[in-house]
Formats: C-alpha cells, structure tokens, sequence
C-alpha cells in the first residue's frame, strides 16, 4: 500500500479580500521528491507558509503522518518531523555555523555535546565543516543556503520542504545542492521542492504539481509536466492573466 | 570552563576586599553600589542580551523585592530570608503576566509595555495605604542569625553573591539549550519557530529568571538601605540606568554589565561627590570663588546623569558592541 506522508486537502488562503491560495489538494508519498513549481506569485510559498504553520489556512486540511496539524505552532510541527527552509536565507547571523546547526539539533536532545554532534554531522553532509567557527553573518549566499540545509537536517525531519534552496546560485553550486537532496531522500526523507528552474526540478522530482494564481493548474511526472500545454502557456505567458 | 575559573578568581578578590579595605563604610558602599548595578545589569542581561527582548521596567521587579520583604517584616516581623522568597514570588507573578500578554505580539511591544507595566506598579504602591503611600516604609529594626545588619559589611557579601549566581547562570545558560535558544530568537523569530523552537515559552522563561534574581537585589537594598519609596526603587531612572549599564559594557556578553557597572558607578559618584572640583581646589589650580570653582562644585555635581547619556551616545556611535566589544574582533 501507499505512505501519504503528507496530504494537502481543499487548502485556501486569503489575505483580506487577496486569494493567494485556492482550494489546492495534492499528496506527497514517502520517500518521494515532490516538486512545487510555478510562476512569481503563484502561491508556492505561501502554501508552504500554511503547511509549516506560520500562516494558518483559511480553510482546508493539512494531514502529515496521519495527524491534523492545521491548527499547530511551527515549532510543534518542527517537532513532529517536517522541516522548513527558507527562501530568503534567515542566518542566525552573530552565532557561528556550527551553533547554527546546534540550535536546530537541539530540536531532537538537550545534551549540548550530542547537539554539537549531530552539528557536526550535518555540516560533513553538506560540506561546511570548513566553515563551523566562522559567523553565520559572514557567509556568501552559496554558502548560507548550504547551511540553512544542514539547520534543518539537524532536526532530524521525516520531510523537508525546501523553499528556493537553488535561487541566486550558479550551476555548479545547484548541482551541489541538488546532490545533496537525492543522499537525504536515500536516508529516507521525503522532500518538497519550490523551485523556478525547471531544469533543476525536472531532474530531481519524481511527481510535480504546477500552482498559477494560486490555484493547481496541474500534476504529473516530469515528463507530463513539461508537456503540458496548459504549464507552458503559463510559464511562457500565454495564458490568463491576472 | 575558562569563563569560570576567571569568576572563580575574581570571587576571591571580591570576598578578600572588605579585609583588606577595612571597615570604611563610604568604600564600602560604593562597592556595594557597583555590586548590585552589574547583578541588576546581568540579570537584565539574560533576558535583554540573550533574547534580545528589551526591557525598560525591570524597576518593577526590583520595587516588587524591596517592597514585599519590607512590608512582611514591619507588619509581621517574618525572617528575612522568608521575606526575600515572597518577594521572589510577587515579581515572578508580575513577569508572568506581563509576558504572557505581551509576548504573543511581535516587534518592539514588549519593550513598551514593560514601561507601562512598571508604572501600574509604581502608581499603585503609590497610591495604596499598605504599601506607605509617597512617605515610603522605613524599617526600624532587622535580624538574621548573629549577623551584624547594622554594618555594611554583610550586604556586600549579599550583593556579591547574588552577583556570583546570576554570572554563573548566565555563563551556564550560554553553553545549554536555553541559551541558545534565546540566542535564536534574538537573531530571526521566524528561523527559531521553524527549528523547533517554542519563542512564547522560553521569552517567558528568560522574563521570569531575570525578574526573580532582579527581585531579590531589590530586597537586598531594601534590608541595606531600611527605607524605601517609589522614586527609589521603582524609578523608570532605575529601569535605564540598568539597561544603559549593560549597553556600555557590552549587551549580551556575560562580563559586559560586570564592566558597565565597574565604570559607570564610581564614575556616578565622582561627579556627584564633586571629587573633581575638590582635588582640583586643594590642589591649587582652581580657586574656589572663581567661576570654573563654582560650576565645578555645584552644576558638575548634578551631571552625572547627562554624561551617563553623553558616554551612552558616545558608546552607540563608536562601540555598539560596547566596551567589551573593543577586545572582541569577530572570526
């Protein structure tokens, strides 16, 4: 039989009288890579403020590992196993990288040594063990999305979402990257993915949802994504606008 | 590991000083002055420095010390000690609600309703009967063990001691999950939520550990000096004056307060003692009729608060990371 880990049902967000998400239901399989993608202002990370907690849905359910986490806090879903990053690199600027790292470890113990440990493992995961004793702050922007994914991989999470973990890097930074997710989703988490690049998701997601003005315009494979006519006329700018 | 050792000496310094310096009590004073400040200072400091929630009426926590334990002991005559832990009690009543208000809401409100806070308390103890009113509460008589409260000289260990525990808690906190986790939600609210972190519980956490240990150097004072009104220990002054004592040493920094209080106390008590005008006039260099004497010995003396604002601003402009900041080159 097949894991949902996380289902996404009937989820609409208002803002006042702004729809910024409409009535979007899709399922994510355990272990998959599920990718979020769509044009500026689709609702993709609104969406993902819902699933995470910030934003509370204004109808609509979201179930991760068979429970009802609408009405949670971020830091209890945190503690449940799903895990966020975020689209504009939030450093803990004056701590150094390896404290960073501690802080989300201490997600999962309150020893500061076994904290430090698992720090450091993550660091070794995404290669910034080089970088533990300089300050967060200082990082360049390559460097700070790396570390964002080791912060959350410190928590231990059954599913990470990944807000833009690509964006302002160049090629062979992404490449990294996105290395890095197929050895996380090896140790069996499940991963969701915002991202623009349609090269970048193509090649790493095994399902896709597309998302334009806040409504799912389509689901599929990657192969049936970028086929779609409907994706490329919204992509392309063809299609309704706003 | 080496942060406590450095205490572990200093501690012994401190508790030899009174034995070297003998019993003058005006030294001694001063001392016991600088003590609190960098107690009251630290304490501010675990929640202003670490959680970067900035209080600006920690005079509260203070009065609600210094007024329990001397309301308890001039209606009952309870043992001191007793008074103290029900001063506790009282203060951390305040932080709780305080903080469970005002940290649901984001931003700067918590520092403004910290001043709102501490002005309910200061015009209710004004306005209550129970509580002196504007006469204050003067305590006639205290005891504890054999303990000679009548000198000055059990109060410095007091204050010593308090200040040995909030530095050790704070050097405690900064290595433990707490401390980090303060730290988180000082840097980014939102990085800290989603790595798991509860902001409600531990800004609460932080408010009352910082509000218990200020309410006992509020009783503390009130055992020493025996009287009290509001404009003396529930003062929006004082609130500054702690926080403007942790600004200058470093914010944040487990020695910044020690090092604010080290300087900005004695510094205090040369202007207002007019030090400065006296040692000039025996001296010779200035005559004590002529206009610089007379500013010396009288307007001088009453501008220690605006040079405390002029090193503050000075402070701001060229060491926003404080003194200590000036030995600290980040990596």
């Amino acid at each position: 039989m097949i894991q949902h880990l996380l289902h996404i049902s009937h989820v609409s967000k208002h803002f006042g009288g702004n729809v910024a998400v409409s009535d979007v239901s899709f399922s994510v399989e355990e272990e998959q890579i599920f990718g979020l993608i769509g044009p500026n202002g689709a609702g993709k990370t609104t969406l993902f403020n819902c699933i995470t907690g910030f934003f509370p849905a204004t109808s609509g359910d979201v179930i991760f590992d068979t429970k009802k986490i609408n009405a949670l806090r971020p830091d209890e879903i945190c503690k449940l196993g799903m895990a966020r990053t975020w689209q504009r690199v939030k450093p803990l600027g004056s701590l150094t990288v390896l404290e960073n790292v501690m802080v989300g470890a201490f997600s999962v113990t309150t020893v500061a040594k076994e904290a430090e440990a698992n720090a450091k493992e993550q660091l070794q995961v995404v290669g910034l063990n080089d970088y533990a004793t300089k300050s967060a702050g200082s990082l360049p922007i390559g460097l700070k999305k790396k570390l964002e994914l080791a912060r959350v991989l410190a928590t231990r999470p059954k599913m990470l979402l990944l807000d833009e973990i690509c964006g302002g890097l160049n090629h062979t930074e992404t490449d990294t990257i996105l290395d890095i997710i197929r050895g996380i989703r090896k140790k069996g988490a499940t991963i969701i993915f915002i991202e623009h690049d349609m090269k970048a998701v193509t090649s790493i997601c095994d399902r896709i949802v597309v998302l334009n003005s806040g409504e799912k315009l389509a689901e599929g494979t990657p192969g049936e994504i970028t086929t779609n006519p409907d994706v490329i006329a919204a992509y392309l700018g063809g299609g309704h606008h706003a | 590991m080496k942060q406590i050792a450095f205490l572990a000496v200093l501690a012994a310094v401190a508790l030899a000083l009174p034995l070297v310096i003998g019993e003058n009590p005006y030294i001694i004073g001063i001392l016991i002055s600088m003590l609190m400040m960098a107690a009251l200072s630290s304490a501010w400091n675990i929640l202003g420095g670490y959680a970067g929630q900035y209080s600006f009426g920690h005079a509260a926590y203070f009065g609600a010390g210094a007024y329990t334990t001397l309301i308890l002991l001039t209606l009952y005559n309870l043992n001191p000690l007793f008074c103290i832990a029900v001063g506790i009690v009282v203060a951390s009543i305040i932080a709780l609600v305080t903080g469970s208000i005002v940290f649901r809401l984001r931003g700067h409100y918590f520092g403004l309703a910290s001043i709102a806070v501490a002005e309910v308390v200061r015009l209710s103890v004004l306005n209550f009967n129970f509580t002196g009113g504007a006469q204050g509460i003067l305590l006639s008589d205290v005891a504890l063990w054999d303990l000679d409260l009548n000198s000055k000289t059990p109060f410095y260990y007091g204050m010593l001691l308090v200040l040995v525990v909030t530095l050790s808690i704070t050097a405690y906190l900064r290595r433990s999950k707490t401390g980090y986790y303060l730290q988180a939600i000082r840097e980014d609210q939102d990085a800290a939520a989603s790595l798991g972190i509860n902001i409600y519980f531990y800004k609460n956490k932080a408010l009352l550990l910082s509000a218990a240990l200020t309410s006992v150097l509020g009783s503390l004072y009130g055992l020493y000096i025996r009287f009290i009104d509001t404009s003396a220990v529930l003062d929006l002054r004082l609130s500054i004056e702690i926080i403007l004592t942790a600004i200058i040493g470093g914010v944040g920094t487990l020695w910044g307060p020690v090092i604010g209080a080290l300087l900005l106390v004695p510094l205090a008590e040369i202007l207002r003692s007019n030090l400065i005008g006296d040692v000039l006039i025996k001296a010779g260099l200035v005559s004590e009729t002529s206009g610089v004497g007379l500013f010396l010995k009288g307007s001088l003396a009453n501008a220690h608060v605006l040079l405390y604002g002029i090193i503050t601003v000075l402070c701001i402009l060229y060491l926003p990371k404080g003194i200590l900041g000036l030995f600290r080159r980040k990596k």
